[in-house]
């Protein structure tokens, strides 16, 4: 059974320290609720963009952890940025790809190529340090440690099954220039 | 008539630029070079290679050089994007996105490919080179061109306009640097 994505939300929540952390599209919603005044910045607006804006954030804070949390639909819009990021070799990097195989925001179309796309072989071929996939809750429990502190850039492909919401059906959350000015503040006021 | 810049003219202001954005910090990189490489600009580009002092990251689109660049500074870090014409066509969802919508300072440095010496840009024989100024124009972006030697001051007058205005700003590059 694929894993909901809210509950690895939860468990990265629980575990993320002071952690930056990049959602988009699908998880945006969940992590609101579950994360709703802390260092994160959701990519609205540029769909395809949250891999490169967390890479941005990693090359500035190379000791502060970053982990987006990109879809499957959004990093084909901007598949490159696989290998901008493995060049750029950010070791803080940790970049979460859930995976259910649909553009669900829009009304669940098939992604190109559906389920069959492989990210992780993509991964591995741009040059990431490390690449899997991890279909099964209790293994993502067990692995998520880890995946908060090897050296990246680091990929894991999550097998997940739709969220409850999506932006269209659950619209709140600050504007982009908000949230910019957000962290922006929270990161340098602590200095 | 315009001029080519060299290339060792404009890395020196790009230092100074990013010196003073730092407050006259030396912390090295002294900021980041997003580029998506442009034939115009490539003797800079070369000349980069050899810098220890700014950090060059290429990019494979002008989309995620936004994106990078928004990280960058929420970060705190300087950033310029060195593109091209037809890369500024390619990214102007995600300029509206990232850098008007967003707020975010962007300062971009697009190389005027085929632009002719003796032609204004604006009656230019090619479409890349015709439309850059009113596509700025239609966005808002402000620009100047940077038309010899004696603009490179307009470097960083519109770096600082970008950060002025939370938003765009751009310096066209007429003829390919030397």
């Amino acid at each position: 059974m694929a894993m909901k994505p809210e509950e690895i939300l939860r468990a990265i929540a629980a575990a993320r320290g002071d952690a930056i952390c990049v959602p988009t599209m699908t998880t945006s919603p969940a992590w609101r609720s579950l994360a709703p005044d802390d260092l994160s910045i959701g990519c609205v607006g540029f769909m395809g963009g949250a891999s490169s804006l967390g890479l941005g954030l990693a090359l500035a804070m190379p000791r502060r952890r970053v982990i987006v949390f990109d879809g499957d639909g959004s990093l084909l819009m901007q598949l490159g940025s696989l290998a901008t990021i493995a060049g750029a070799a950010p070791r803080n990097l940790t970049h979460l790809l859930f995976k259910n195989g649909v553009y669900h925001t829009s009304g669940s179309q098939d992604i190109p190529g559906g389920l069959s796309v492989d990210f992780v072989q993509m991964a591995k071929g741009a040059g990431y340090r490390k690449a899997y996939a991890v279909s099964d809750f209790e293994d993502f429990k067990r692995r998520l440690p880890s995946m908060l502190t090897d050296e990246g850039p680091l990929l894991v492909e999550l097998h997940t099954g739709l969220a409850d919401k999506t932006p269209m059906t659950d619209r709140g959350g600050q504007p982009f220039h908000q949230q910019v000015e957000s962290l922006y503040q929270k990161l340098h006021k602590a200095g | 008539m315009p001029e080519s810049i060299p290339a060792p003219l404009i890395i020196d202001t790009l230092k100074d630029t990013f010196r003073e954005a730092r407050g006259g910090s030396t912390r090295e990189p002294l900021g980041w070079i997003l580029s998506v490489p442009d034939t115009h600009q490539k003797s800079v580009l070369a000349a980069l290679d050899k810098e220890r002092a700014l950090r060059v990251v290429t990019c494979a689109t002008e989309d995620e050089a936004n994106a990078i660049g928004a990280g960058l500074w929420i970060g705190g870090e300087p950033v310029v994007l060195m593109i091209q014409h037809a890369g500024l066509y390619a990214s102007v969802n995600t300029l509206r996105g990232v850098a008007m919508d967003g707020r975010v300072p962007m300062f971009y440095m697009i190389g005027l490919l085929q632009r002719e010496r003796d032609r204004d840009p604006k009656e230019s024989r090619h479409s890349m080179v015709r439309f850059a100024e009113p596509l700025l124009d239609t966005f808002g972006v402000p620009h100047a061109r940077l038309e010899g030697p004696d603009d490179v001051h307009l470097i960083p007058e519109y770096f600082r306009l970008s950060r002025a205005r939370r938003g765009p700003a751009a310096v066209l590059v007429g003829l390919e640097t030397s």
